[in-house]
């Protein structure tokens, strides 16, 4: 049996092919807001995501829709755009039946619109193809047409036109979510398995749970348990977002929404979980989606040490929305306690320090990013090695394997020597170049995934004006010549600064580290040696002259409180320094060698 | 006993360098100014013995004569009957007999002349008066004759692109006029400063310690005494009133932007000179707690170069002053020197002492 009137569909595109416009624009259509209080973007509820103009965290809306004077119920679930969150987008994906797939008029396919079509078509998911932007002046309708029939596939008949930004087409396209995608499948007779898709921290609801009820029908009172955590609740509220929250007694199968029950530990629940009631109970879980493990790894640590707790809480609050953030405690010598943080990629890694910052107000040091290698030694047995500071001693050491990844680079074709000059410079593997049409090629190559997690997106979007966009799968380890390099100061290993790295590369990044440490560290009572060293051999090496002044020469008339309050602020400053032996470091120095590098 | 600052916002042009409580003379504001100084003194002074008189500004000898003339009369409110030193800064150009004449008349024996610098280029970066070597010779002889026989000269050294050679000579020339006291500054850039606003940037860290290197060697040899960081005497006339604040001990300040530490309490007047002249002080004040006391201590104290005598520092605060300051280590380390019982910087580190006191306090 299907739940005839329920629709749930994701929209999923490229970074700016204007998505988060198009669902302005169902939702205004559909009446969920009015005009008035229509605020851009509406979905992009994180200011970090009306900012940077994308969307990381889902959403769903509940929104009604008459068609041939039937009212249906579609759900809109949100999906970001960014390679990073292709792990959020298969989550979204899990709750529905049918996708989306928005492609601007003028940009035609991009990087994301292929690995965003492969995610949907992975789950079995009904696809509708739209070019959106058409009211741009340089829209270029039968170009885009034809790439969606000749590299994707699809019908020339199925494609809808339309623009979100003036809304012609928008209703044709609802048309199309109720006539093409199809209605999910009801078993409200049997025991109640729900699938939970995403999470967050409420300070009076605790946590709230966005479920896809698959089988059966959750009641408030009902009690629920967790089939991985075991953990067992009452339910206290649920609802749907219209985007305004709607409390209800129910949810049954087909239905998407949220369920409260005043869960405090956050560590009861698992994104991906399902979710049964006792008394129609199942213990077989709902397939879950593709987990997605971390790929770069970075130490985060308190500023102050005294932040260890709250920058705890942060990352667990952090966690609750986003399985795919792992941490664990670690002690660095020259950073205190802290965390060893995955995350899926470098703009992951970006949009959880900010938010640390900003909404948890917390002063972090992040170390550099650093992939998980395989590290095979001479005695046959495996390390696998997150953290620089596990990689066993050089002489121990048979071979090192690193991850590799396989590129979709999706740029005009005049840009492919500069392309493939990157890809040559970052120790890339040329596989072939496939043309999409004659202005526009999609190039492959294998790139080691550590080269890839420091700069290389910003070189390539320098490189070719933005006109390039870029995804890639992981596929596999490869062997590689790779070394550990510390850095040294007067002699003391600086471990947070230890990185893996490419022998030929070690020389041009040891100096170049040295030479930034030189700038920012500030000159103490005596001299100081930057060395960067491979084992015992130093390859780079700098100094620092020792402090020949730090005295107030003048005491205007007997202003002495003055003296006192610069010498104070001295104070402040030196206790957000870090100590490396006798070395005092400022924190900014881990955050400077952090950027790529500006000596290229 | 006690001591008095009384500071003179006023100049007849204004350096480039200076962020001090300052404004461009003016008649009118000048007298009114002095009534408001006349009636802060009445308000403050308790009667206790005086010292040491310092009037500083600013520029003392911009007011007109017969304006210092009231500001001295204004000191006979003090009970001067202990007075040791009285020091009157002035400019070069603003001496001549019938001021110095003046001064004398008023029992101030020691004088405080802004040299800064005999170099023509560097005066004009500063913003100040040039004069030839000749011209501030005669100043001094007639200093000398009118019987100052304790001058102080003060020195500007390390500005943006100043030359080794030019500190030399600076200091050559400075010897020759033989004065009793010499001060040298090295330019710090201040906010809200000509210089700041200009954007100069200080003179290298390392070209500053070597200058200050020379300074120190040079003045030495020639039988000053280099007795605080920035400060040399020949014997017997190192400056009274600096070493109150340094030793830490009270004093009055007077005057707009002026400091005193009276009773325990550290205070600055305000450094509006409008609220000053409607007498409106807006002093702020801090009470200074014992631990606060200890540190001050210690901050001026270690300026001197001979240090602070830790018998008379346990006496004066009750404690043990290693139980108070982690003196052990800095002395093993020989940041700090202790020598009978003054515990004093390690001379050569003196110029990084704030490194030290960091440590310290």
């Amino acid at each position: 049996m299907q739940n005839k009137n329920i629709r749930n569909f994701s929209i999923i595109a490229h970074i700016d092919h204007g998505k988060s416009t198009l669902a302005d624009r169902i939702l205004e259509i559909t009446g969920a807001v009015s005009k008035r209080e229509m605020k851009d973007q509406l979905l992009d509820s994180m200011d970090i995501e009306r900012e940077r103009g994308i969307t990381i965290k889902l959403n769903t809306v509940k929104l009604n829709y008459t068609y041939n004077n039937i009212t249906y119920t579609l759900n809109l679930i949100d999906t970001p755009g960014h390679v990073d969150f292709s792990y959020e987008v298969s989550r979204s994906l899990a709750a529905c039946e049918g996708a989306v797939l928005v492609v601007d008029a003028a940009q035609g396919i991009e990087a994301q619109t292929l690995a965003n079509l492969y995610l949907a078509l992975n789950q079995n998911l009904k696809i509708i193809p739209v070019i959106n932007k058409i009211d741009l002046p340089n829209a270029d309708i039968p170009k885009v047409k034809k790439e969606l029939i000749d590299v994707l596939g699809f019908k020339e008949e199925d494609i809808v036109l339309c623009s979100g930004k003036t809304g012609e087409g928008v209703k044709e396209l609802l048309d199309k979510v109720v006539e093409y995608i199809p209605a999910p499948e009801v078993h409200d007779e049997k025991p109640t398995r729900a699938l939970i898709y995403d999470s967050y921290f409420d300070s009076y609801k605790g946590v709230v749970l966005l479920i896809k009820v698959v089988d059966g029908v959750i009641n408030v009172k009902d009690k629920i348990k967790m089939l991985v955590t075991n953990k067992v609740f009452e339910v206290t509220g649920l609802g749907v977002k219209t985007p305004k929250e709607l409390n209800l007694n129910s949810l049954s199968s087909g239905e998407v929404g949220f369920l409260s029950g005043a869960i405090k530990d956050i560590s009861s629940v698992h994104v991906g979980d399902t979710i049964t009631v006792i008394g129609r109970e199942t213990d077989i879980p709902l397939e879950g989606y593709a987990l997605v493990k971390p790929m770069v790894y970075s130490g985060i640590y308190p500023i102050e040490a005294n932040k260890y707790e709250a920058l705890k809480e942060a990352l667990n609050k952090l966690k609750l929305n986003d399985a795919s953030l792992t941490f664990e405690p670690v002690t660095s010598e020259a950073l205190g306690f802290g965390f060893h943080t995955g995350f899926l990629g470098l703009l992951h890694s970006e949009i959880i320090t900010t938010r640390l910052e900003r909404e948890f107000n917390l002063d972090i040091v992040v170390t550099s990013p650093t992939v998980v290698y395989e590290t095979y030694l001479t005695d046959g047995s495996l390390v696998i090695v997150d953290n620089p500071s596990k990689m066993p001693p050089r002489e121990k050491i048979s071979m090192i394997k690193e991850p590799f990844i396989y590129t979709n680079i999706i740029a005009p074709s005049s840009c492919v020597g500069s392309i493939m000059e990157l890809c040559q410079d970052k120790r890339g593997i040329y596989k072939n170049i496939e043309y999409i049409n004659d202005t526009r090629v999609n190039i492959h190559y294998e790139l080691p995934l550590s080269e890839v997690v420091y700069d290389f997106y910003d070189k390539l979007k320098s490189r070719t004006s933005g006109y390039a966009s870029f995804d890639y799968d992981i596929i596999g380890y490869k062997e590689s010549d790779l070394v550990k390099m510390d850095i040294l100061l007067n002699g003391n290993k600086v471990d947070a600064l230890s990185m893996i790295i490419y022998k030929d590369f070690a020389y041009n990044k040891g100096r170049s580290i040295t030479k930034k440490l030189r700038e920012v560290i500030p000159r103490q009572m005596f001299q100081v040696s930057i060395q960067a060293s491979i084992g015992s051999k130093v390859i780079a090496r700098e100094d620092i002259s020792a402090m020949r002044k730090n005295v107030l020469a003048k005491c205007y008339g007997g202003d002495i409180t003055r003296k006192r309050k610069l010498l104070e602020a001295q104070k402040e400053g030196k206790k957000r320094m870090k100590m490396i032996g006798k070395v005092e470091v400022p924190s900014e120095a881990f955050l400077k060698l952090l950027g790529s590098d500006d000596d290229e | 006993m006690i001591s008095v600052y009384i500071h003179i916002p006023f100049c007849k042009s204004i350096c480039t360098y200076c962020d001090f409580c300052k404004v461009l003379y003016q008649k009118d504001w000048a007298v009114q100014y002095l009534k408001s100084l006349n009636q802060e003194i009445t308000d403050r002074y308790m009667g206790e013995e005086v010292r040491t008189i310092y009037i500083g500004g600013g520029t003392p000898s911009s007011l007109s004569l017969k304006e210092i003339e009231y500001l001295l009369l204004l000191t006979n409110i003090f009970n001067k009957e202990y007075l040791e030193e009285f020091t009157f800064e002035c400019n070069i150009e603003d001496i001549n007999e019938e001021l110095l004449l003046l001064l004398k008349k008023f029992n101030v024996n020691r004088l405080s002349i802004g040299i800064e610098s005999f170099d023509e280029e560097n005066l004009l970066l500063m913003k100040r008066k040039y004069h030839t070597f000749k011209d501030i010779e005669e100043k001094i002889n007639l200093c000398r004759k009118l019987e100052f026989n304790n001058i102080n000269l003060d020195l500007i050294y390390a500005l943006p692109g100043e030359k080794m050679q030019l500190l030399k000579q600076d200091i050559k020339y400075l010897l020759k006029l033989n004065p009793e006291h010499i001060s040298t500054y090295s330019l710090m850039i201040e906010d809200n400063t000509f210089l700041s606003y200009q954007k100069i940037n200080s003179i290298d860290e390392d070209i500053d310690a070597k200058m200050y290197e020379y300074i120190t060697k040079k003045l030495t040899n020639n039988n000053y005494n280099h007795y605080e960081v920035s400060n040399f005497s020949k014997k017997g006339y190192e400056s009274k009133h600096n070493l109150v604040y340094w030793n830490n001990q009270e004093y009055y300040g007077f005057g707009c932007g002026a400091s005193g530490y009276i009773g325990g309490i550290r205070y600055n007047n305000t450094r509006s000179l409008t609220s000053y002249i409607k007498g409106n002080l807006n002093s702020s004040e801090e009470i200074i707690s014992k631990q606060n006391n200890m540190e001050y201590e210690l901050i001026l104290g270690l300026r001197k170069l001979e240090g602070i005598n830790i018998d008379e520092f346990n006496q004066k605060f009750n404690v043990h002053i290693e139980d108070v300051f982690p003196i052990k280590p800095l002395l093993k380390n020989k940041d700090l020197i202790l020598k009978k019982n003054m515990l004093s910087i390690n001379p050569k580190k003196i110029y990084i002492m704030n490194e030290i006191l960091l440590k310290l306090v």
